[in-house]
């Protein structure tokens, strides 16, 4: 389970206060959020990412006096993590094309749209593996419907039912747990 | 070591950070670092005889307020650039308005002085020596904004390394007026200013080598 930005500036301002407890809770927190960040964009070279991971730790914590207490704990950790793997590519001599910038460039609400991620994988395993695929496709990858069947293997018109008959259970199921 | 040792010995030694740490730590680096230059324009340069008299003239405190309001711009500068989130720094323009101001008594002064004399005016004495002087004094100044950006985080290094070889040397310039003898704004206009911008390209250019981290 992720941490969200207060909890995460609640210990980030009580470490600066000299509280290494929260400090601790505080890295103990960022290190699957920080491994997710780069797994993502180094994809699959396990050892870098742990690599990366303690060193932004360490940056973390001996710079957090560039730490501004008025401003969100993640845009500033997300700023630090973004330039520790510029860094590491730069050591690395690597080359990156030139789309995969702009994935490591935008990296604000990054924790926003994988907990956003997260909900609909659990929202679409309670349906028929037809069903969530139907919808996965359609709403979420953005296939047009005649791409949906012919990936399926399935009729088009079984593709716009299984979407209607996902949607209309995700929806019964969504109000049922707010209610 | 792996990342539950490494969590383990970060978290025991955590100092508390005040509020305005980055600010602080800032002005610790310039300070200390104006303190090498200040001795080194008094020991080598010699501060001029008659500063006390000129300190109560008009050209010694144009010169102040022209080396000074380009210092607090830069340093200004310097602490949106030592953290890592982005910045705008289009404020930066406003440095633009002391050496407007400057240019603007400059043009008084040549239109109340024969022509003849603008070009001793604008060379005066030390125009060989000054721009590279303000370079020289700068670097202890820069040197201690090195120590302050250790625990900083700039991420756009070449601009934060201008940015910090302008504050050296734009206070650098500052205490370089103790000795200078120069009197005329063209002269301070050029020369100085240039000694500044030398500071500052040489912080861009030793920005992405010294900053790094």
């Amino acid at each position: 389970m992720q941490t969200g930005e207060d909890q995460l500036r609640t210990w980030m301002t009580a470490g600066l206060d000299g509280d290494a407890a929260a400090h601790e809770a505080l890295l103990r927190a960022l290190v699957p959020l920080l491994a997710a960040f780069y797994r993502r964009r180094l994809r699959g070279a396990e050892h870098d990412v742990e690599d990366l991971v303690q060193e932004t730790l360490i940056a973390i914590h001996t710079r957090r006096a560039s730490y501004d207490r008025d401003r969100p704990f993640t845009a500033w950790l997300y700023a630090v993590a973004r330039y520790r793997l510029i860094d590491h590519f730069r050591r690395q001599r690597m080359t990156v094309a030139i789309e995969d910038v702009e994935a490591i460039l935008v990296t604000e609400g990054f924790e926003d749209a994988s907990s956003a991620r997260m909900d609909v994988d659990t929202l679409l395993a309670t349906l028929s593996p037809k069903q969530a695929r139907a919808i996965r496709d359609t709403h979420v990858d953005g296939l047009s419907v005649a791409e949906a069947a012919s990936g399926a293997g399935i009729g088009e018109s079984d593709v716009k039912v299984s979407v209607h008959r996902g949607l209309r259970a995700l929806a019964a199921r969504i109000r049922g747990e707010r209610v | 070591m792996n990342t539950e040792q490494l969590i383990g010995d970060l978290s025991r030694d955590v100092p508390a950070v005040p509020r305005h740490a980055l600010g602080r730590r800032i002005g610790v680096g310039i300070v200390a670092g104006g303190c090498v230059t200040l001795l080194l324009v008094a020991a080598v340069l010699g501060v001029r005889p008659d500063l006390d008299a000129e300190m109560r003239g008009f050209s010694f405190w144009m010169k102040w307020t022209y080396t000074t309001s380009l210092g607090i711009g830069a340093v200004i500068a310097v602490m949106r650039l030592a953290r890592p989130t982005p910045v705008a720094l289009n404020s930066l323009w406003l440095l633009a308005i002391p050496v407007l101001l400057l240019s603007g008594i400059g043009i008084g002064e040549l239109a109340g002085t024969p022509s003849r004399d603008w070009v001793v005016m604008w060379l005066g004495a030390s125009w060989k020596a000054c721009p590279w002087l303000v370079l020289a004094l700068s670097m202890p100044i820069f040197i201690g904004l090195l120590w302050s950006f250790r625990r900083l985080a700039p991420t756009r290094l070449r601009a934060a390394g201008a940015a910090a070889g302008l504050a050296a040397g734009a206070w650098a310039a500052t205490l370089y007026c103790l000795h200078c003898p120069e009197v005329s704004a063209i002269f301070v206009l050029t020369w100085y200013s240039l000694g500044i911008a030398l500071a500052g390209a040489f912080g861009a250019l030793v920005g992405p080598r010294l900053l790094r981290w």
